[in-house]
């Protein structure tokens, strides 16, 4: 979409939900953890410098706030990420129940550790901590589709019909 | 069969699939708590049937609801209800299940807190590894919205509220209530030093009700009911019915409404979850989220309620209980622990930002079976100079478990010691333990 409003960095589409946001709260400023989950959608899935200084500018905050914001939060990324992020939960729960082999599989399979991309490019594999699906573990995140009770066969069944 | 059984209140609707709907939620007698408080009960009284009823707040520290409202000042200024959905501590699945499954039960108890109180926006924090979470709570809103129970004239009447999601971004310490408003007024999420409590000085310095979502949801239930109805439930000190999440070696792990003071730990986990499922003995449990203190299976027959835990020496914190059989290694599982919190903390105090990550590697050392004479003692004292020196609790929700770990634990601890670690069972440890970047 040709950028038309805003500061003309960002599309039509997503200016027009950033000043919906802006309504919601007396300060703009609040709303930049939702705008950022839109920014880096639009973005190919990451917060590159760049895109940094267009939010800045757009929100008219100093480039370094939004930069330790990115810097803070898990889901916001700094790097490059793959077609699809794939999250695992690592902490107790899932640990009990088998998110540990889980993890050294996806390590000899996909040749990935934690933080890494595919080398096709087509996920980036994090370990999260608790993903709050306890009572389902183990359990990942695919982009924003929840895989419960995984097992091996399962997690290869979801990562390997990625496109 | 188990004596125990779940009274559900607030997920009596759980497993009917319309009841995420407006339409289905209304069917269900939804909404009737709101129009009984609009129509015949000030706000005051709202609050006054909360406190009376005895509900204790349902995200880890179980302060008394009605209390915290009471705490809002006389003022000119705005007031805000900051809904605490940013549920991430260890084991806890509960808030999630209302969110997806009955999000208006949580608008509606909303509503009620920003009436009571008298706010008229309300945000709702929901964690950002919550998509489901988020997708099915701003439908609710916008059915609401549409059918003029959220936005202007509320029912007809002069109250007016406005609700919106807030997602987060991927931070244990939101889930902390100052920290939490930080976040949402777009900053990293910092604690803040208490006094000033959010009640008197919350969002943009005014005053701000941060409340959880399974809070919200009982209060919609004793304003249907009354106090007293509610104090007839669990027992002194845990009234009403509670959400439980039940996870790892457990035979039947799953989230439990339940009514406490009926029966102890042992029973719960034994009887009716099972025991582990794994045909071996439990060797440990965490009763209230990962952030305090394990119990051993001597310490399990205390009945199951906050203040009989908290004298067998934990908490049931944010109602999550995790288990594990004695195949697991107690000093690995306090790694686990210690990972989470040095990965999780905010870095705004010292002896936490860097008390936590020496924990870490120190107990990473013991897991190696490369600790050095002396660590234990070292790993005490790191810990003791965490405690109570930060802003908030997250450096002692790292400390009370990991001493606990040694406490309960510690010829483990000594069996990972470099030159004793041949000898013991859980000795020298034997997968290696991937380094957390």
């Amino acid at each position: 979409m040709r950028p038309v409003s805003g500061n003309g960095k960002f599309s039509a589409e997503l200016v027009k939900r950033v000043e919906a946001l802006w309504e919601r709260y007396p300060d703009r400023k609040a709303a930049l953890l939702p705008a950022l989950h839109l920014i880096q959608k639009e973005r190919d899935g990451w917060l590159s410098d760049e895109t940094i200084r267009d939010a800045a500018e757009l929100f008219d905050v100093p480039d370094m706030h939004i930069k330790g914001i990115v810097g803070f939060y898990d889901m916001f990324h700094g790097q490059p990420v793959g077609r699809h992020v794939v999250r695992l939960c690592k902490t107790l729960s899932c640990k009990l129940r088998g998110a540990d082999e889980l993890r050294a599989h996806v390590r000899e399979k996909y040749g990935v550790l934690n933080g890494e991309t595919t080398a096709d490019g087509r996920f980036t594999f994090k370990c999260f901590e608790c993903l709050g699906h306890c009572e389902v573990a183990p359990m990942m995140l695919v982009d924003e589709e929840k895989h419960t009770e995984l097992t091996t066969d399962k997690l290869d069944a979801v990562l390997e019909a990625l496109a | 069969m188990s004596k125990i059984q779940e009274h559900r209140v607030m997920l009596k609707y759980a497993d009917d699939p319309e009841q995420a709907t407006l339409a289905g939620y209304r069917h269900n007698g939804g909404y009737k708590a709101l129009e009984k408080a609009l129509e015949s009960m000030t706000p005051d009284q709202v609050t006054e049937e909360v406190l009376a009823s005895g509900l204790r707040g349902r995200g880890g520290a179980g302060f008394p609801t009605g209390r915290k409202w009471q705490f809002v000042p006389e003022t000119d200024k705005p007031k805000y209800l900051a809904v605490n959905a940013d549920e991430s501590e260890p084991g806890t699945c509960k808030d999630r299940q209302i969110m997806e499954l009955d999000p208006h039960q949580m608008l509606e108890g909303s509503l009620l807190c920003c009436y009571a109180i008298g706010a008229e926006t309300a945000y709702i924090y929901i964690r950002g590894e919550y998509p489901h979470s988020i997708k099915a709570t701003e439908r609710a809103i916008e059915e609401a919205r549409e059918a003029g129970l959220v936005g202007k004239n509320i029912l007809g009447t002069d109250f007016s509220c406005d609700v919106w999601v807030h997602p987060g971004a991927g931070a244990y310490i939101c889930g902390e209530e100052t920290a939490l408003l930080t976040s949402l007024e777009g900053n990293r999420g910092y604690p803040r030093i208490k006094p000033p409590f959010p009640a008197v000085e919350g969002l943009w310095r005014c005053p701000t009700i941060v409340n959880n979502v399974e809070s919200l949801a009982c209060v919609v239930h004793i304003i249907n009911n009354g106090a007293e109805w509610f104090k007839g439930l669990g027992c002194e000190g845990s009234t009403g019915t509670r959400l439980f999440c039940v996870s790892g070696h457990i035979a039947r792990p799953g989230v439990y409404e339940l009514e406490c003071g009926k029966f102890t730990l042992r029973e719960l986990l034994e009887d009716f979850c099972g025991g582990t499922g794994t045909g071996r003995p439990i060797k440990g449990v965490m009763p209230g989220g990962s952030s305090f203190q394990v119990l051993t299976p001597d310490e399990l027959d205390c009945t199951f309620d906050s203040d009989s835990v908290q004298k067998a020496g934990s908490s049931l914190g944010s109602g999550a209980i995790m288990v594990f059989d004695d195949s697991v290694s107690a000093v690995e599982v306090a790694l686990n622990i210690a990972e989470f919190y040095s990965h999780e903390s905010c870095g705004q105090c010292t002896p936490c930002r860097e008390g936590s990550d020496w924990v870490r590697k120190l107990v990473a050392r013991f897991c190696r079976g490369e600790a050095r004479e002396g660590d234990i003692e070292l790993l005490m004292d790191v810990t003791d100079r965490m405690d109570g020196t930060t802003i908030c609790a997250l450096a002692e929700a790292l400390v009370w478990p990991v001493q606990s770990y040694v406490r309960k634990f510690r010829s483990e601890f000594e069996a990972g010691i470099t030159r004793r670690a041949a000898e013991h069972e859980f000795g020298g440890f034997s997968k290696p333990v991937e380094s957390v970047p």
